[in-house]
């Protein structure tokens, strides 16, 4: 198993390019969307319709920036328009008078956040204006405002697996989800040489050494746990240190729990190179499987965004969901280790059965 | 030393190898002949523990392998048709890395790497990348992978596919030396008679996954000990004169060749007088004529009906 496992690191050594190019990728990725400032606001570039004059839209857009969540600028029309055609504002919001409409030259994951964001501060203008036309009433707002501060009722929203309210944290939502996402890649491409090795006659001669089967397959999958495992924690290393994100002091448990998903990710490989006949097919598959997942599973946006029970009921089976549901409950939510059992026991599930079933395949198939 | 006992492998219902039996003494280089898809392969797979056989044995030294293929795994270097080797790494490396698989460490370690690599003749150029050798020294280092805990006998299957004239000889001449001057047991494929016909005591002639005639070359070559071979080399093809010859009672088999035709007949008939009566009729230049006693190739031709690298 040790001369296996040093071996990968030797051909590492020679062919390191696809390795470090997912690190790095990662580094990229996080760094330029999420920033290196941990108090910015997600900024929006805005412009009004005829609905809305000047003044009103201007209180809009000072109503939208008083809560702390994002942050908008007013422009012209032509301006918005023109910055995101050249690419240079990903999204832009019109602000209409009981409506909106999202610009967009492509698809961003920042999208489902403006939408629940405008979506709130919609629904609470609109029913302002409602009850002041109905009852005539003049301030109703300083009136709710000044309620408010000392409510008689508090309503607190719970799910059944958390006791927090949703929190929404991008830079740890881009740095979870991004190193998660690029580290599928790494392990997968890893442990493609298994494939390859039996494809280009080197595993029979394994075989027919005394080093045992379990012995070669422990060596391959050690080498891939390894590498994905340091990827994912000298990212989280680098951006605590050198960018301040606030991923908390609990880093023993953030590193069982990443040891937990490398596993099943390993595993998953394993799946997904027994159901191939050929290391070109697994190069397609891995892609889909990689993108598939991290969309699904909520590295791109939170889960908690989504509200298609299919898709959540497919998230359910990933373990993608896992890691960032375990990673943002020791970052964010503080959560006890009791509390983290439940996803860490899953990933360790779905790294059991996918690794049984994908050996099995695997022994079955000639590549 | 190693016998194997009505060897017979099924794929999905197909039968790859039917019944394949053959022994092998100790020190003696056999050969085993067949066309492409004759079963070869998946014969020496089966002998060397990589494939369970769907019925028959193996057997070293009398003892059944089949069902604890460590024993025989120790003793037997096999020497793939594909070029086995991590291309990445430098020859040094790839040695050190199948020599540490088998257990090899430290000084015996490092002999055994320039035992093989000067049995190959790399010695001088161990440290460059094997991606960057020609086909013939990748296929010298796959040979040598294969020697590095020095195994009593060595499979090779086809090792000299793709390769230069030079490095061919190279290749043979190395087997030769392994099996004569160092006693090794060679188990030799291949589709190239001459090879076969220089380096093995004894043949195996394979096809549609049987046996179909072994024995020294001698006894195969006495199979056709009644018969003649008769070469007759032309300017250019000349069909009609062909089909007249094929249709000649005294010739048992004609076929045509790059440079004319050849004929297998029985021995001492005569029949050249025909030849050269069809040869004016149809205006047909004879450059040479040659009788020769049959070859291994002749006697396969005679087998199977078809040549071996058809």
């Amino acid at each position: 198993m040790k001369s296996v496992y040093l071996l990968q690191w030797q051909r590492f050594r020679r062919t390191p390019v696809m390795i470090l190019s997912f690190f790095v990728l990662t580094i990229v990725f996080v760094a330029a969307l999420a920033g290196n400032n941990p108090a910015e606001r997600p900024a929006f570039l805005a412009y009004t319709d005829d609905s809305l004059s000047q003044e009103e839209a201007e209180d809009w857009v000072a109503s939208l920036n008083s809560e702390e969540e994002l942050q908008f600028r007013l422009e012209s029309e032509k301006d918005v328009r023109d910055a995101v055609s050249a690419g240079d504002a990903s999204l832009a919001v019109r602000l209409m008078k009981d409506d909106y409409r999202i610009v967009m030259s492509a698809d961003d994951m920042t999208r489902f956040v403006l939408e629940a964001f405008l979506d709130r501060k919609y629904r609470e203008e609109l029913r302002f204006q409602q009850i002041e036309q109905e009852t005539a009433a003049s301030g109703i707002r300083t009136q709710t405002a000044a309620e408010m501060e000392e409510p008689v009722i508090q309503i607190r929203t719970v799910t059944l697996n958390e006791t927090e309210e949703f929190v929404y944290d991008n830079q740890l939502q881009l740095l979870f989800g991004m190193t998660l996402f690029f580290s599928v890649y790494t392990i997968m491409f890893s442990l493609m040489k298994i494939v390859e090795e039996k494809r280009y006659g080197t595993w029979d001669r394994l075989i027919l050494s005394p080093a045992a089967k379990w012995q070669i397959y422990m060596g391959h999958l050690a080498y891939s746990f390894t590498v994905g495992y340091a990827q994912i924690v000298l990212i989280f290393v680098l951006f605590k240190y050198a960018f301040n994100f606030d991923i908390g002091n609990r880093f023993g448990l953030i590193l069982l729990i990443i040891a937990c998903y490398t596993f099943a990710i390993v595993a998953l490989g394993m799946l997904a190179m027994g159901l191939v006949s050929r290391p070109q097919q697994l190069q397609a598959v891995v892609p889909i499987v990689a993108t598939g997942m991290a969309m699904i599973g909520g590295a791109f946006w939170p889960i908690e965004l989504v509200s298609n029970n299919i898709l959540l009921a497919i998230s359910k089976v990933l373990p993608i969901t896992y890691g960032l549901e375990a990673l943002k409950g020791v970052a964010i939510y503080n959560r006890s280790w009791q509390e983290l059992s439940e996803p860490i026991s899953i990933m360790l599930l779905i790294g059991v059965v996918c690794m049984g079933i994908g050996l099995n395949l695997m022994e079955r198939r000639t590549y | 030393m190693l016998e194997t006992e009505e060897l017979k492998k099924v794929f999905k219902g197909k039968t790859a190898v039917e019944g394949a039996s053959l022994y092998i003494d100790k020190g003696e280089s056999v050969g085993l002949l067949g066309p492409n898809g004759a079963g070869k392969s998946t014969t020496i797979s089966m002998i060397s523990t990589l494939l369970k056989p769907t019925a028959g044995d193996v057997r070293l030294n009398g003892k059944s392998v089949i069902n604890n293929p460590a024993e025989m795994r120790q003793l037997l270097g096999v020497v793939p048709q594909e070029i086995a080797l991590y291309a990445e790494l430098s020859a040094y490396e790839n040695l050190k890395f199948f020599g540490r698989i088998y257990g090899l460490a430290g000084k015996q370690l490092e002999t055994a790497i320039q035992q093989a690599l000067e049995l190959v003749g790399l010695k001088e150029r161990q440290k460059e990348i094997v991606k960057t050798y020609s086909g013939g020294m990748k296929r010298r280092i796959n040979i040598a992978a294969a020697m590095m805990h020095e195994p009593e006998v060595i499979i090779m299957d086809e090792p000299t596919v793709g390769i230069d004239p030079q490095s061919r000889s190279h290749i043979l001449e190395m087997v030769r030396k392994l099996n004569k001057e160092k006693g090794l047991t060679v188990l030799y494929t291949s589709h190239y008679m001459e090879e076969v016909e220089r380096l093995c005591d004894r043949v195996y002639i394979m096809d549609h996954g049987k046996i179909i005639a072994s024995g020294t070359k001698e006894e195969l070559k006495s199979i056709l000990s009644s018969e003649e071979t008769v070469l007759i080399e032309l300017d250019r093809p000349y069909p009609e004169f062909f089909k007249e010859l094929q249709s000649l009672d005294t010739i048992k088999q004609a076929s045509e060749t790059e440079r004319g035709i050849k004929l297998i007949l029985p021995k001492g008939s005569r029949v050249l007088g025909k030849v050269f009566q069809a040869s004016e009729r149809h205006q047909v230049q004879i450059i040479n004529v040659n009788v020769q006693t049959p070859s291994l190739e002749d006697v396969f031709l005679h087998l199977t009906g078809r040549k071996l690298r058809d």
